[in-house]
């Protein structure tokens, strides 16, 4: 009660909604940053993912290197990494990155590879060439498995992102990183509140992105209720 | 016409898929690949379409070498339609069938009031254009399939198994609406079935594969009843390919008598006279419909009709409709008559005349010897 009122408190302290390290410019250095490692992520592993699935070749080394990525410690490796590079924005992106990589390589790979034989066969078969076969049948078909991984991309990158700034970098785990430090208990919980509140907008623009740009063909219960 | 000329696979590994295959499809006829699985013939019929690319011989469409042009071209001049129907299920029925039509580059209004007509043309109403895939049944999504196939009004359409993944009941009107569309568009098409009954069915012409590809007989489905060239052939077609045959040729040669037939009105001294010269009566109402069958010993001694009650008529089975039905089913309706005699009936059901099971036997003697019978369906 006490924390959560402390939180409120500081939330609602005016001189914290400004300046170079107010809660807006967090906010939006919280957000830069975590666009920028999901489109990073998926400029490296969304080509990927559509060249395995639709050849079905490569499987195997997609799965490792997505395990691989996976298993990568983040503190541990931002650490290391501003140690050996210094406090550079590069050294802080390369674990987000990390994490964007495995969700968005993986279900692309998948969604791909699993779109109906018969579909894509038929596809072919119509007179549709390889890359319209991958982008008018297999690529709409396997989008809901596809968007499901930028989703996880994104709920990474968001989560640490407020990590990262343990490295004395920006974004929303700034306050909670500086809050502990000076044992300042209501900005560490009203940082984790405007962690929570960011995860949540992702959430719903996800769900935007599902209604504008998944066919209702593809949601038979939508359609049946 | 597509021409296989020597067309063989052989796999990396030596498996032969399709042995040198010499094969004519005639243009606006159905010819049938029929045959076990591993007889190679969805590999004959993806080589069409280079959907598989043959390792000897060549393939002319109409005299032109189907490697003449890229892939992609050739195969959107040709229909194809798979098991499944292949739909893309994130497009409406109407946008499926307006792919290839799209794919050729005609403009949106063209490509939708074609899509609309053959929607009309495989017999889908119009509110099932605006629906998704999913909200169809199979056999809806196979109509749809075709009416894919046909957007661009190709020469030639590829049919492999087309019908397989539906029930029985579904699968003999699909056929039905095929026969029925091919009689208009008269299109060259190829068809594989692994389901003899349907290759007779629909083909003008079946070729009978055996297991690595070997073409084993080649004819019309009447010759190849008649007289199969081989066990193989013969075991393929089955124990009641005799009977089976008859139902190439017309039940109107079938001689019918008309003196069992008494309506409830005939006096009582014509119907005891007719019952001295017949063991059955067959009773029709003033319509002249069947009502069923009296045995000789339940008409009333004074021969009067009015008095027999309804439960002594004795049922007629199913009956024949003598100007379409074929001797297949003028000998089944007499065979599964009690009487043993079959009811010969008009367009409109009203009573011809009647043959016993007898009476048939000199017109299937002289089918089964018989020259070029027509094609009964």
């Amino acid at each position: 009660m006490n924390v959560l009122t402390d939180a409120w408190g500081w939330l609602t302290t005016s001189a914290n909604w400004h300046g170079s390290d107010g809660i807006p410019t967090r906010f939006v250095e919280h957000f830069e940053y975590s666009v920028e490692a999901v489109l990073i992520g998926a400029l490296i592993a969304f080509p990927l993912g559509l060249l395995t699935g639709h050849t079905k070749r490569g499987g195997l080394v997609v799965t490792s290197l997505a395990n691989v990525a996976r298993a990568l410690p983040t503190l541990g490796l931002v650490v290391l990494l501003v140690v050996v590079m210094g406090v550079k924005f590069r050294a802080v992106m390369i674990p987000l990155v990390a994490l964007t990589v495995p969700p968005i390589l993986l279900n692309t790979y998948e969604g791909v590879r699993n779109v109906d034989p018969q579909l894509t066969d038929a596809a072919k078969g119509m007179g549709l060439r390889p890359w319209q076969v991958l982008w008018r049948a297999e690529v709409p078909a396997a989008l809901p498995l596809i968007l499901t991984g930028f989703q996880f991309a994104a709920v990474n990158a968001v989560a640490n992102t407020a990590i990262a700034a343990y490295s004395s970098f920006g974004g929303l785990g700034r306050f909670i990183i500086d809050g502990l430090a000076t044992t300042e208990y209501g900005e560490v919980a009203g940082g984790a509140v405007l962690i929570v509140i960011a995860a949540i907008l992702n959430l719903l623009f996800f769900i935007l992105l599902r209604r504008i740009f998944i066919s209702p063909g593809l949601q038979p219960k939508k359609l049946a209720g | 016409m597509i021409s296989f000329q020597q067309v063989g696979k052989t796999y990396a590994d030596g498996t032969v898929a399709v042995a040198a295959t010499d094969l004519t499809a005639d243009s606006g006829r159905i010819t049938v690949l029929v045959g076990p699985s591993g007889s190679g013939k969805t590999t004959l019929l993806r080589m069409v379409n280079r959907m598989i690319d043959p390792t000897s011989g060549s393939i002319l469409i109409d005299g032109v070498d189907i490697r003449s042009k890229p892939a992609p071209e050739l195969r959107r001049g040709i229909g194809y339609v798979i098991q499944n129907a292949g739909l893309f299920p994130h497009r409406t029925v109407l946008a499926n069938v307006m792919t290839v039509p799209r794919l050729l580059g005609w403009s949106k209004d063209r490509a939708r009031e074609r899509a609309m007509e053959l929607l009309a043309t495989v017999g889908l109403a119009e509110e099932h254009a605006k629906r998704y895939p999913f909200q169809l049944s199979g056999g809806q999504q196979q109509r749809v399939g075709v009416a894919r196939a046909l957007a661009a009004d190709p020469p030639v359409l590829l049919m492999d198994e087309p019908f397989s993944a539906v029930d029985p009941v579904v699968r003999k009107d699909l056929q039905t609406e095929l026969l029925r569309i091919q009689s208009e568009l008269e299109k060259t098409i190829l068809f594989v079935t692994h389901d003899i009954d349907e290759a007779i069915l629909l083909g003008d012409k079946v070729a009978v594969l055996n297991t690595g590809g070997v073409l084993e007989q080649f004819d019309t489905p009447t010759e190849l009843l008649a007289s199969p060239k081989n066990a193989f052939v013969e075991g393929f077609l089955g124990a009641d390919r005799g009977v089976r045959r008859l139902s190439f040729f017309p039940s109107e040669t079938v001689p019918l008598r008309t003196d069992p037939i008494v309506t409830l009105d005939t006096t009582p001294a014509e119907v005891l006279a007719r019952k001295s010269e017949q063991p059955w009566l067959l009773v029709v109402d003033a319509g002249r419909r069947p009502l069923g069958w009296l045995p000789e010993q339940r008409v009333p001694a004074d021969g009067d009709l009015q008095k027999v009650p309804a439960g002594d008529l004795v049922s007629y089975g199913h009956t024949f409709a003598v100007d379409r039905d074929t001797l297949r089913a003028a000998l089944d309706s007499a065979v599964l008559s009690p009487s043993s005699r079959a009811v010969g009936v008009d367009p409109e059901g009203r009573v011809v005349g009647v043959a016993t099971v007898e009476d048939l036997v000199p017109v299937i003697r002289a089918a089964q010897n018989g020259s070029t019978p027509e094609n009964g369906r």
